[in-house]
């Protein structure tokens, strides 16, 4: 990706009149915050009112033809079949290989033929090849990245704005609908990376700047913020939700990152099955915990964790201040045997921050 | 840029940071509006303990905000003798009043005509372009 020029999402005109600090997502120009905000201004709106987000970046793609459904149930770890359409399910695109997490992604079951999917920008084309592999005659698997815009609206007051625009809201959490907007196609998805209360709206990419504009305005009776990507980040991470890159990775499998719960183990077949299973059975990989700082400090992503004797037993793969706690949190892979309630220190650039292994979520919120 | 703030009465370096002359060589030092404004919402700051003898350009502290983390550098050379311990339950005045409650620490200088080299603000200005 290197020297490649940032790609823009179709709200880009959008940020920059509103003068937003903007930043390289996965090979994407998207905000981080705005003037008037800030993360933590971000972070509070999404907790107590509403906010909305361009996740434009968010990879999209479709595969279609008949079997399309049992072909993407082949390839990815969670079992397709647990839910019927219209319903969408997270899950992994694994290494076959390693069992290395290749993306995690949202696939959306709108029919036997027809499968939605949303990868992570940086990954979505490396996804698509590796479908496109193996995939059989009469299915075709399309990158449709610039197809579509996605604006995530999350937060306490998210139904009143998304109801204001005459949009459907009445739906069971990970439920979509197509549903039409003032004569344009717009998904809605219940759901969201924040913890609170949301729905994803997938518009056509050129309408996306419409619907921004009109969510602007209907957030404005709850004192909604438009928020950027750095307040989507401190609120997963309060949450204690992966981001890929950070808590999943080639390295990180998802039996080390506990998302188990997302492996369709009964499945006949899905990519990294045989090894995956054997590490699971095996039970001496290390495994994620949260942390949270009980001195001053902020444990941040690559810190080496140390137990009370200072032997390095892991590592942070995400760490912020929790704008909620006000204290240091961090997602972090430990070795086995370390329990909840754990003191352990996280060296912080040399300096010795105590923390205690907890379970997150670090915060309780109303979910979904 | 137009509504960040640098007071003429101040000092400036090319690390963004103000230098206030207190008299008796005794300086204050913060980060500017152009500074706090770059990083976002400051969450945490750790600064130089006091009786540290610091090294112009050397870090002395650092400044954390929810996403990054930015060394604290020394403007001059010196002794710190206070530190503005108000920052540690209240960070976020280094983003609201950079130049007043956002302090960071006091410095003795080892020579007191040194803060005259530092720039003033309208060349620190016209070094943000």
């Amino acid at each position: 990706m290197t020297g490649d020029p940032l790609k823009t999402s179709p709200l880009h005109d959008r940020h920059t009149a509103l003068r937003a600090k903007m930043a390289d997502f996965g090979g994407w120009e998207m905000p981080i915050e705005y003037p008037g905000g800030g993360v933590l201004r971000e972070h509070t709106a999404v907790r107590e009112r509403v906010g909305i987000f361009d996740v434009s970046h968010l990879g999209k793609a479709l595969v279609k033809g008949a079997g399309a459904a049992d072909f993407v149930n082949s390839c990815f770890t969670n079992d397709l079949r647990k839910v019927e359409p219209p319903k969408a399910q997270y899950t992994m695109c694994c290494d076959e290989e390693t069992g290395g997490v290749v993306d995690d992604l949202i696939q959306y079951f709108k029919a036997e033929d027809e499968v939605f999917l949303v990868p992570n920008a940086a990954n979505t084309a490396e996804v698509v090849r590796r479908m496109n592999a193996v995939v059989p005659q009469g299915i075709s698997v399309t990158d449709q990245h610039s197809d579509f815009g996605i604006i995530a609206v999350q937060g306490p007051r998210s139904v009143e704005v998304v109801e204001a625009l005459g949009l459907p809201t009445d739906l069971e959490y990970m439920s979509f609908t197509e549903a039409d907007w003032q004569g344009r196609p717009v998904i809605v998805l219940r759901s969201g990376y924040t913890g609170e209360k949301g729905f994803e709206l997938v518009p056509r990419w050129e309408d996306t700047p419409a619907l921004w504009d009109a969510l602007v305005e209907a957030m404005q009776p709850y004192d909604g913020l438009p928020c950027g990507l750095g307040a989507r980040d401190t609120l997963r991470t309060e949450m204690g939700y992966a981001l890929h890159g950070h808590e999943l990775t080639m390295d990180i499998t998802p039996n080390m990152a506990r998302a188990g719960w997302a492996v369709g183990w009964k499945k006949e077949s899905f990519w990294g099955k045989k090894v995956l299973e054997a590490q699971r059975a095996e039970k001496t990989c290390r495994l994620s915990w949260g942390l949270l700082a009980t001195g001053r400090g902020i444990p941040r992503a690559e810190c080496e964790v140390k137990n009370a004797d200072g032997t390095v037993i892991g590592v942070v793969t995400s760490g912020t201040m929790s704008p909620t706690l006000k204290q240091g949190i961090a997602l972090v892979l430990l070795d086995r045997g370390a329990e909840e309630g754990d003191e352990v220190v996280v060296d912080v650039r040399g300096r010795d921050v105590p923390a205690k292994v907890v379970k997150p979520p670090f915060v309780q919120v109303e979910t979904a | 840029m137009s509504e960040l703030e640098y007071p003429a009465d101040l000092r400036y370096t090319n690390d963004h940071e103000w230098v206030a002359d207190k008299g008796d060589g005794v300086v204050r030092v913060g980060i500017t509006a152009y500074a706090q404004d770059a990083l976002g919402d400051v969450v945490y700051v750790s600064l130089p303990a006091v009786g540290d003898s610091v090294t112009a350009g050397d870090s002395c502290g650092e400044v954390e905000s929810t996403k990054s983390v930015s060394d604290l550098y020394s403007p001059l050379d010196g002794e710190v003798v206070t530190v503005n311990e108000g920052l540690d339950g209240a960070p976020e005045q280094v983003n609201t009043a950079p130049y007043a409650e956002g302090w960071m620490f006091e410095l003795k200088l080892s020579d007191p005509a040194a803060v005259e080299a530092l720039m003033d603000a309208e060349a620190y200005q016209a070094t943000l372009g």
